[in-house]
């Protein structure tokens, strides 16, 4: 119930189901629709109160969406003029989770994650 | 880079999580149901968002949409109910007569209430839709249904705003408005938000809100019934500075109403309920209330007031037309007025219609009471316009500081002003006795500043006058009098006031009245030549003369010489002045104008000497006595046929020694009026104690009866000559022109002077096809010129 937005230089944390925890600023996080809300003040959940959120997904795979969320919110705020490194983060993306990240992907309401998925597992012939 | 599938090891594909088949659908929903009531129930915080959001994704995902979503809207459903239930209906006003006071708390609070329910519901349903959000984005759109949030608003529409409790509601909110609107304070932010509420729904499917749909036709018309009643209270009740006082401030009330609680489209059908009923229907009684309407507020110089008036009647279509209206009525009224005080005084005199049979008795009146009359009807004249001028004043302060300097308002009183100036007969003649008295008297001592003010008023008042032609005559008559007499307060302001003329009027306007003064100037010039011409020649006449020689054409000889045989004397001073003058200028013809001239001439009374200035006529008179003796006297008769002075002159004359105020003569029988049959002697025994006397002749200032009929032909005749030189200009300019443009483009040209008739115009153009000037044209409806 507090009326003033939380501070987006804010910590909170992530979990994963193997018991990582990673540490995250509030503006990266915010990246995913599901964690932002589930963080969101106003919403008011477990979430928000403690700043935590609990993943079902492993370490290693949130891991990765963690270094996908900051590669985003660093180029959302560069101008028109710069260019993504797009390649970049796809290729630092390793087959093994790759399926994995996709739905997690999914679940996260991150859909510009598996528009970068998506090519690369075309990309290696993947076959699910 | 695609790499090849490293051999040995296969990729290990991590299998779904555990809400899967596994775990059943019954389970799932179970859970989760329970959570959200939970989170109803402001319990969220013990609640983890994303095992719940996991929940309704799974359900969503194995194709269980379907119960995830009836399932919500059930919950909410009973949700809704039980707010209601307790809330809601709970606070229903129960009081439905006595203390307004009490119900307006009452209804307050079922206000208050809705709104608490709502906001609760729309919170609910804002964290409900963050943990559905997958079921909004995969399962909603596919099925053809509303998403979370909307389902939300529908169902609220539903089991909240429906009987009973709409009914409550509406009724809730219009009595508060009404309450509001009989004087009493409300809280304006309950009504407001469940305004917001109404707003925010939309009624059924044809787009509007539950606004529009519901609360706004009653809204209005309640306050359609509330506004007619209260302008018919009002009307009966106040005066009209109170009415439009109070109207403006229901008109203040109301935008405040629409602009703080209720919904901005409001505000365009509620100012049309109040301008119908408050302003529309009523304009006529308000504006012409007694003691207090337009014509009072006008006398008494509110301006705030018809401010109000003019602010509010130009918010309505008829308003203006009706201010306007009542407007001219109210200046022609008091125009009638002053012209009335003018005419009332003349009643004595001249008046506006001369009949026949009483030009004698006015005539022998006029001669009566003289001077007694002439000054009264300057007085006359002089109120007159000075009353004009205050009017116009008035308007003008009125049309700057209420009205905004509209100028569709300054046309009105133009008019108005125009009609009645020119509906006085003696406008032209007032205006110019105005002009006369102060280029005599008036500016005495005043700065040019000031002397200017008084010419600029002259010519404001001079502009309104059509017949501008008359008012020249007028003028120069005055203008004459004024530089044969040496009357002139000031060369400037004469000047001056011909200067204003010319702008206004053009060149030939003042041609003839620049003669006048040029006139004045040379005669000047000519006297000082004469004077060094007589010192150097042997003549020296025992008389002084001075001599204003005028061109006749520029000065207003209105009669032709009037006879008087001149005494020896006399002559003797006039023949040199005529020979000096006929020696420089050959050609040229002089005719003395006894009747204007003055001599300043010592007479020898028994007590003492005094030095009198007298008219010529008047001394010519005295002179038949001076070798006649103290007790010898000479009949009317006699003095006439000696001097040939025609007999009105002649007893004008007489009157003035004999029978008014310094009596040089005696007159026998004494008396006031000369008759035929008086004699008169000279009055030895006259006695007065300033030496130097002016005994100034009897004279009418305004004309009498026959006298204006005279000049009022002299008027017709110039303006026959005028609308015919004019006619024969534009033909001959033209060749062909046709009936109605001809007419048209006579009365423009003739506009700085006169009006024309058209019938007169059309007199006239027949009067030159008779001449052969004019030919008419082979369709009946033209002319041609005839070279």
């Amino acid at each position: 119930n507090s009326s003033v937005e939380a501070d987006p230089e804010d910590w909170v944390r992530i979990i994963s189901n193997d018991g990582y925890t990673f540490l995250l600023r509030r503006k990266v996080a915010k990246m995913s629709g599901t964690i932002r809300a589930s963080l969101d003040e106003t919403g008011g959940f477990a979430e928000a109160e403690t700043k935590t959120y609990r993943s079902q997904e492993r370490g290693i795979v949130v891991q990765k969406m963690i270094e996908y969320m900051s590669f985003k919110a660093h180029y959302s705020t560069v101008g028109p003029q710069e260019e993504i490194p797009v390649n970049d983060i796809a290729e630092r993306l390793p087959l093994e989770i790759l399926l994995e990240l996709l739905l997690a992907a999914e679940y996260q309401d991150s859909m510009h994650v598996s528009l970068i998925l998506y090519p690369v597992v075309l990309m290696n012939g993947f076959k699910v | 880079m695609a790499a090849a599938p490293r051999r040995g090891i296969k990729p290990k594909i991590k299998p779904p999580k555990k809400h899967g088949p596994d775990v059943s659908v019954e389970e799932t929903w179970s859970t989760l149901s329970q959570n959200i009531k939970e989170i109803f129930n402001h319990n969220a915080a013990n609640l983890s968002f994303e095992e719940n959001h996991r929940y309704a994704y799974n359900l969503v995902l194995y194709k269980n949409g379907e119960i995830l979503y009836r399932g919500m809207k059930r919950i909410v459903a009973e949700n809704l109910d039980k707010l209601a239930k307790e809330q809601i209906v709970s606070a229903f006003p129960t009081t439905s007569t006595g203390d307004l006071m009490q119900r307006s708390q009452e209804n307050e609070l079922l206000l208050k209430a809705l709104k608490n329910v709502w906001d609760d519901h729309t919170s609910n349903m804002t964290k409900l839709g963050q943990i559905l959000k997958y079921m909004d984005r995969m399962y909603t759109r596919d099925a053809a249904v509303p998403g979370t949030w909307e389902a939300g608003l529908e169902l609220f529409l539903k089991h909240i705003i429906c009987f009973p409790i709409k009914d409550h509601l509406l009724t809730a909110i219009l009595n508060q408005i009404q309450y509001e609107r009989e004087g009493y304070t409300i809280n304006r932010s309950a009504v407001k938000g469940c305004v917001d509420v109404l707003l925010s729904l939309d009624a059924g499917d044809n787009n509007r809100t539950v606004y529009q749909q519901d609360l706004e036709p009653m809204l209005l018309r309640e306050s359609e019934a509330f506004y007619k009643t209260y302008g018919d209270t009002l009307l009966e009740s106040c005066d009209t500075p109170e009415y439009l006082s109070k109207v403006e401030s229901r008109f203040e009330s109301e935008e405040s109403r629409t602009h703080l609680y209720l919904s901005r489209k409001s505000a365009e059908p509620l100012l049309r309920i109040l301008q119908d009923h408050l302003l529309t229907n009523h304009l006529d009684a308000v504006i012409a209330m007694p003691n207090s309407g337009l014509d009072t507020l006008f006398d008494l110089d509110k301006y705030e007031d018809l401010a109000r008036l003019y602010r509010l009647f130009r918010m309505v279509p008829d308003g203006i037309p009706c201010l306007k209206k009542k407007l001219k009525a109210s200046i022609a009224r008091r125009g009638r007025d002053i012209n009335q005080a003018s005419t009332g005084l003349d009643a004595g005199v001249g008046g506006n219609e001369a009949k026949d049979n009483d030009a004698e008795a006015r005539r022998a009146l006029v001669k009566g009471k003289g001077r007694a009359i002439a000054s009264q009807t300057l007085t006359t004249a002089l109120k007159w316009v000075q009353d004009a001028l205050d009017l116009k004043d008035k308007m003008d302060s009125v049309w700057m500081k209420s009205f905004d300097s509209d100028p569709k308002i300054q046309a009105t009183m133009i008019e108005a002003f125009e009609t009645f100036i020119n509906s006085n007969d003696k406008c032209s003649e007032f205006i110019s006795l105005f002009i006369d008295d102060h280029l005599k008297r008036g500016l005495k001592g005043k700065t040019d500043a000031e002397v200017d003010v008084v010419l600029e008023k002259s010519i404001t008042i001079f502009r309104y006058l059509t017949e501008k032609d008359v008012f020249e005559r007028y003028y120069k008559n005055h203008l004459a009098k004024r530089l044969l007499h040496a009357r002139s307060v000031s060369d400037d302001a004469e000047r001056g006031m011909l200067a204003k003329l010319k702008i206004e009027c053009g060149y030939q306007f003042t041609q003839k009245l620049e003669g006048m003064f040029h006139d004045i100037k040379i005669s000047t010039d000519n006297m000082q030549s004469y004077r060094e011409h007589l010192a150097k020649s042997s003549m020296s006449p025992t008389i002084d003369i001075s001599v204003i020689v005028m061109t006749s054409t520029f000065w207003p000889t209105s009669h032709s010489s009037s006879p008087c045989n001149l005494p020896q004397q006399l002559l003797d001073t006039v023949k040199p002045f005529e020979r000096f003058y006929y020696s420089r200028h050959s050609g040229r013809r002089l005719s003395w104008q006894l009747s204007l001239g003055n001599v300043d001439v010592r007479v020898a009374f028994k007590s003492k000497q005094h030095d009198l200035n007298v008219a010529t006529f008047a001394v010519v008179i005295l002179l038949l006595f001076e070798d006649l003796k103290d007790d010898d006297f000479l009949t009317y008769e006699e003095i006439q046929q000696a001097t040939s002075i025609e007999h009105a002159d002649l007893q004008r004359q007489l009157q003035s020694l004999a029978c008014a105020k310094y009596k040089v003569l005696k007159k026998h029988p004494p008396g006031r009026d000369v008759q035929t049959s008086d004699s008169f002697s000279f009055n030895s025994d006259f006695a007065a104690p300033l030496q130097k006397i002016k005994i100034s002749t009897v004279s009418s200032k305004v004309e009498s009866g026959e006298e204006l009929k005279e000049t009022r032909d002299r008027i017709d005749e110039e303006r026959r000559h005028q609308t015919e030189a004019c006619i024969v200009r534009i033909m001959k300019d033209r060749k062909h022109m046709s009936h109605n443009d001809l007419i048209n483009e006579v009365t423009r040209l003739l506009a700085s002077r006169f009006q024309p008739n058209p019938l007169i115009i059309k007199k006239r153009i027949e009067g030159l096809i008779e001449r052969d000037y004019l030919e008419r044209g082979e369709d009946r409806k033209s002319y041609n010129y005839l070279a």
